[in-house]
């Protein structure tokens, strides 16, 4: 269910911290469900388990999981999910629309694909 | 843990490691990097064992290696010239392990006998150099150590069988927490691998770093901005400035958002961070301690 660009520069911890939160997003993984074990998620993935621990931690640290001792990592609240996905959503954006208007894309241009964005059916969303 | 302190070794007049201090964490794997001849081999030598060291200490569990039978039964080093009996098939050289090893575990011997693709009732020396390599990875793990040390073992292996070995390497790690370090010239074969890394030259580590704070600590931006500022003043750590006209490169030292918000609290006009790659980062640093990079061949 995680798939790791091995080649991408960014850390292979912060590339399955954002598929976990994706996950929990898209509703794949829901509030109270258990995480892979370090162990299985280290011999399926072939990834360092300090890597996978690391990614844990982190998201613990953020209130996305949380561990019980001696059972596992667990989904918590997916709203601290969506908080942090809203927040990285709004950055890319802003960086993006900088973009558009050096490129010369027009307000109305921007306001359009907003609308459509916003109008089409919920295909991939969470329910 | 594996801890040296002051570790020397001269092969006459041949300094090979001069004045070695590092830790390796248990459970961690930790991949050395240097040009032929810096001395990874030596050092793994040292570690395993093989060698006594002129002056200095190496200690594993805070127990000496050398001539220590107890420790070496939970070490098992892999050399880089791989020796086998003359005309023992793997299963005869399994026996062999299963003396010398005491935690030698047969389970897993039939289990991996039937995941890697060598017949272990032939002769080893007719088989190729990749089928020789899987045979020794596969004894090395049956011998249950918990301290592998790999030189260049990854070398010569296809990659369906590299990913093989990774993931079973990967699970004893999480499993007993095995302690893995491996060594290369080539420092893409070990990015996907460790978690930390040192640099070898002539006998000394250079640096020796956790893999993701390498890749985050430094990064590179492109920005638009009319001439120089004083960098300094606006919190940026600027370890190489090239400009091209109106256009400057930056290596700056911190994480790429504060960075990009730093930049462009100076007025730059455009604002990119370019992808940094692990070798790009290593020049970096290494310049960062006054070596130039150019000189050490990867």
């Amino acid at each position: 269910m995680i798939k790791l660009d091995l080649q991408s520069r960014t850390p292979l911890y912060l590339q399955m911290e954002q598929q976990l939160i994706d996950l929990i997003l898209l509703g794949q993984l829901h509030e109270n469900d258990q995480l892979p074990s370090v162990r299985n998620f280290a011999r399926d993935l072939g990834i360092n388990p300090n890597t996978i621990q690391k990614a844990y931690q982190d998201l613990e640290n953020r209130g996305i999981i949380y561990s019980a001792a001696g059972r596992g990592n667990f989904v918590a609240s997916p709203s601290a999910a969506g908080d942090l996905k809203r927040r990285e959503c709004m950055q890319t954006l802003d960086g993006l629309l900088g973009d558009a208007r050096r490129a010369g894309v027009s307000r109305e241009e921007v306001h359009a694909a907003v609308d459509a964005a916003y109008d089409k059916p919920k295909e991939g969303d969470a329910q | 843990m594996i801890h040296t302190e002051h570790l020397t070794k001269a092969f006459g007049n041949f300094v090979a490691l001069d004045n070695l201090d590092t830790t390796i964490q248990t459970g961690s794997i930790y991949g050395l990097v240097g040009s032929n001849g810096s001395g990874k081999s030596t050092l793994l030598r040292l570690i395993s064992g093989v060698y006594y060291p002129n002056g200095g200490w190496v200690r594993i569990d805070d127990q000496d290696v050398f001539e220590n039978p107890a420790l070496k039964n939970r070490i098992f080093f892999l050399s880089d010239d791989l020796y086998f009996f003359s005309k023992a098939t793997v299963d005869e050289m399994a026996d062999f392990y299963r003396q010398v090893y005491t935690r030698f575990d047969n389970k897993k011997y039939e289990e991996y006998k039937k995941l890697f693709p060598i017949d272990t009732s032939k002769r080893i020396n007719t088989f190729s150099k990749g089928m020789k390599r899987q045979a020794a990875l596969m004894l090395a793990l049956c011998c249950m150590p918990d301290y592998l040390l790999l030189d260049e073992a990854f070398d010569g292996l296809d990659p369906v069988i590299r990913l093989m070995v990774k993931k079973l390497i990967m699970g004893e790690i999480a499993e007993r927490e095995m302690t893995v370090m491996v060594t290369s010239h080539n420092l893409r074969e070990l990015e996907d691998l460790c978690d930390h890394v040192g640099l070898l030259h002539k006998g000394r580590i250079l640096f020796e770093r956790d893999l993701d704070d390498l890749r985050l600590g430094l990064c590179k931006v492109q920005a638009v901005l009319p001439k120089d500022p004083d960098w300094g003043a606006a919190g940026l750590n600027v370890m190489q400035c090239k400009r091209q006209g109106s256009v400057v490169n930056l290596l700056v030292r911190g994480s790429a958002d504060e960075t990009l918000d730093a930049v462009r609290a100076l007025g730059a006009s455009f604002v990119e961070a370019v992808p940094l790659t692990l070798e790009e980062v290593f020049i970096g640093e290494m310049e960062g301690v006054g070596y130039d990079y150019d000189n050490l061949v990867f």
